[in-house]
């Protein structure tokens, strides 16, 4: 039987709008990553420079640095997320009274627009006037320099990170805990387990998919982190919060260089791939 | 199905018909009054215009604000405000003047961008306007304007290419401009018997003793934010240090002794200020003076206008003014904003009857009023007004010693900034000692100057 063309044909305009708007510029922003063109003059031709700029980069203090801290944010983000939101969720999932009101409270910072959070943060970490000094000199702690310091900028970013998009991990891994079944849990009773040996023997295998899913969706989106950054250090002090991200911003806005900053991009891009690659590949051999 | 077709044609066509009688609303209504030559000036030479601008949030220009109606009465040309945080401005502009055509017709540039922005032509030459007598407003009196302010934000391609001199081109003129001067809180001083600054060996034991011995009360307040900001704090103490950034062959020196020196007493000032102004931009510099922690304030001259309103400041009435303190010499900084007129504004007639008109006697009289900071010579020196507004006294002390070249504002400039700027906060937060962060950036500020052609 002659296979039917017609649903590639139908799909074909869908296709075309996706190359459009998601290739052309990707290709064109890899492409600019070879040449030198500065934003103040935007309406000259960019000049080609062959991989200078990667060069440059790879040589640059301060790019060595927002790499690293790129890593420690996003691992660090990603691990405690983790962490924290299958404990939020294995305490959730069911058998304790007005458990619907705590997790509707549990979700609401992922609601909040990300400049907000950025900018309630800001307030909350003032050295002089935030809550958390406040409260600390209450209880006759020393008060913390948290965005001022650069030992504990970082930390502080972390934080709220961990505030911000926790719910959103625990939201996730409730609905894998829920989606056992409970025949097993309660085969695994009878044959004599306790609460321990049934979460580490029965419902973490469960929802080993879902951990992995979540974990690559977070890393992804911690790796493209700016918005609270921005708001709350601006990458300062020093360069100790510069997240790739900003970095990126800043080479193309305040230094004014587009190619470098395309170099930048294409970097980020080619780490967060090869993490998801890494991570979809190791989940894939997982569950088969 | 054929009534409906019907009526959808009909609908069409009243559509298409009515979009003929109201397209031609937009249209300058050029010729609607005739341009005097003599006697009285035509302010409504560009009636039924409208122009759009770009402004920073910020002293001078939250004064104006209230007084754009006037303004709109006065010619018939509707203004439109994009009001941004003052940094931000940057990106916007360069993006709207790199256009065809662009949507702003006037804009509020911070000094630093000048040379960058007539660099790349993307300003117009005011003096054609200037020249043009329909244009020009009779009474302007350019030469009013303070020689500084207007060589800091308005001359490019001078002795140096951001510096006045033979062969500079006019393309801003000051509103919002600055110099620096010390204020002071005049009551903590009185107690404690303090003498007033005048030196920076005095500064420094003045914060030391207010910090050790008045209770919830710091020294000096500054701006100490990576990048940008904590360099505007380190070269407005460079200059009376005589540290400079390049010397006469467009070399770096900022790895001098008289640099560390600079640093070194920045390091002594933080420890006495108040906590966390390392991350200081100039809103949470403003803040900690006008909230009551700090004793004294040496940076923009605008801030006075904040410091002595009731509705921002808690320390209004408390206030003393005095030149900025001298170390090799009192060499203060010349900044702030100038307006200047795209080159592609679509109504730069109408942008340049609000320039004259921003910048007028009468306009600055009330900007004054509503605590925007005066840039007129006739102003500063006016008798009346410095017993009104003290700080004037201050400032017309200082203006013979404003240095038009404390900072290379050349179109590179941006870049550099951020660098030396990370460097100093790195240096005020201890991560770096002051001779290694500087000599580490001498290699990569050296290798854009020898890109843009500086050094050969």
């Amino acid at each position: 039987m002659k296979r039917n063309k017609s649903p590639y044909l139908f799909a074909l305009p869908a296709i075309a709008v996706l190359l459009l708007v998601m290739v052309v510029p990707v290709v064109s922003g890899i492409r600019l990553s070879f040449f030198e063109w500065f934003l103040r003059d935007i309406r000259k031709e960019p000049v080609f420079v062959g991989l200078r700029n990667f060069i440059d980069l790879f040589g640059s203090e301060n790019f060595q640095t927002s790499i690293r801290v790129t890593l420690v944010f996003t691992i660090s983000v990603v691990c405690l997320e983790l962490f924290v939101g299958l404990v939020l969720a294995l305490l959730l999932e069911d058998g304790l009274p007005g458990l619907r009101f705590f997790r509707t409270v549990f979700i609401l910072p992922v609601m909040i627009a990300p400049v907000v959070v950025g900018v309630i943060w800001k307030f909350l970490y003032n050295p002089s006037y935030g809550k958390i000094n406040y409260f600390l000199s209450v209880l006759g702690l020393k008060e913390v320099g948290w965005l001022s310091d650069p030992h504990m900028a970082l930390i502080s970013i972390i934080i709220t990170d961990i505030w911000q998009w926790t719910p959103f991990v625990f939201l996730l891994l409730l609905a894998g805990l829920q989606g056992i079944p409970s025949d097993l849990s309660d085969a695994a009773r009878v044959d004599g387990a306790n609460y321990l040996q049934n979460l580490i023997h029965i419902k973490l295998p469960c929802i080993s998919g879902v951990i992995g899913i979540t974990a690559v969706l977070r890393l992804i989106d911690a790796f493209r982190g700016l918005v609270v950054m921005f708001i709350m250090t601006n990458g300062g002090p020093g360069v100790s919060t510069e997240i790739l991200s900003l970095h990126l911003y800043k080479t193309a806005f305040t230094d004014q260089r587009l190619g470098k900053a395309s170099a930048v991009a294409v970097i980020l891009l080619g780490i967060i791939t090869l993490l998801s690659i890494i991570f979809i590949t190791k989940n894939m051999k997982d569950e088969t | 199905m054929e009534d409906y077709m019907r009526r959808f044609v009909v609908v069409l066509l009243l559509i298409f018909t009515s979009s003929f009688v109201f397209s031609n609303g937009q249209q300058d209504a050029a010729g609607s009054s005739p341009k005097s030559v003599s006697g009285e000036f035509n302010w409504r030479q560009c009636e039924g215009e409208t122009i759009v601008t770009c402004f920073p949030n910020h002293v001078t220009y939250n004064a104006l604000m209230p007084l754009i109606p006037e303004f709109e009465e006065l010619t018939g040309i509707k203004v439109e405000v994009d009001l941004l945080q003052y940094m931000k401005m940057h990106d916007k502009q360069v993006l709207e003047m790199s256009k065809p055509s662009g949507d702003y017709d006037l804009i509020s540039m911070v000094c630093m961008w000048k040379s960058e922005y007539a660099a790349a032509g993307m300003l117009k030459e005011l003096e054609p306007f200037f020249n043009d007598p329909s244009l020009a407003y009779p009474d302007y009196d350019f030469d009013d304007l303070v020689p500084a302010y207007v060589e800091n934000t308005g001359y490019v391609g001078g002795k140096k290419i951001y510096l006045g001199g033979p062969g500079a081109k006019l393309y801003g003129v000051p509103f919002g401009a600055e110099t620096s001067i010390l204020i002071y809180r005049k009551d903590i001083f009185d107690k404690y018997n303090l003498k007033v600054p005048e030196t920076y060996d005095e500064v420094l034991e003045t914060a030391k003793f207010i910090y050790e011995n008045v209770d919830g009360m710091y020294g000096m307040t500054s701006r100490g934010a990576s990048g940008h900001q904590a360099n505007a704090a380190y070269l407005l103490h460079a200059s009376p240090f005589g540290a400079r950034v390049f010397d006469e062959n467009w070399e770096p020196v900022v790895n001098s002794p008289e640099s560390i020196k600079t640093l070194e007493w920045m390091k002594k000032m933080f420890s006495y200020g108040p906590p966390g102004m390392t991350s200081f931009a100039q809103d949470g510099e403003f803040q900690a003076f006008l909230q009551g922690d700090v004793a004294m304030y040496l940076d923009a001259s605008v801030f006075a206008g904040k410091a002595r309103d009731p509705k921002q400041s808690k320390v209004y009435d408390k206030l003393g003014y005095a030149m900025h303190p001298k170390q090799e010499n009192r060499l203060s900084e010349s900044g702030g904003f100038g307006l200047a007129i795209p080159a592609n504004a679509s109504h730069p007639e109408a942008a340049f009857l609000f320039l004259q008109w921003i910048t007028s006697k009468e306009t600055e009289r009330k900007v004054i009023e509503n605590g925007g900071a005066p840039f007129r010579t006739s102003s500063v020196n006016d008798p009346i007004l410095q017993d009104e507004y003290p700080e004037f006294k201050a400032l017309a002390l200082q203006l013979p010693h404003v240095n038009p070249d404390w900072r290379p504002i050349i179109p590179e400039w941006g870049e550099i900034d951020n660098i030396m700027g990370i460097a100093v906060n790195q240096v005020l937060t201890g991560e770096k000692e002051p001779q290694e962060a500087m000599d580490g950036i001498m290699a990569p500020i050296r290798e854009i100057m020898v890109r843009a052609g500086y050094i050969k």
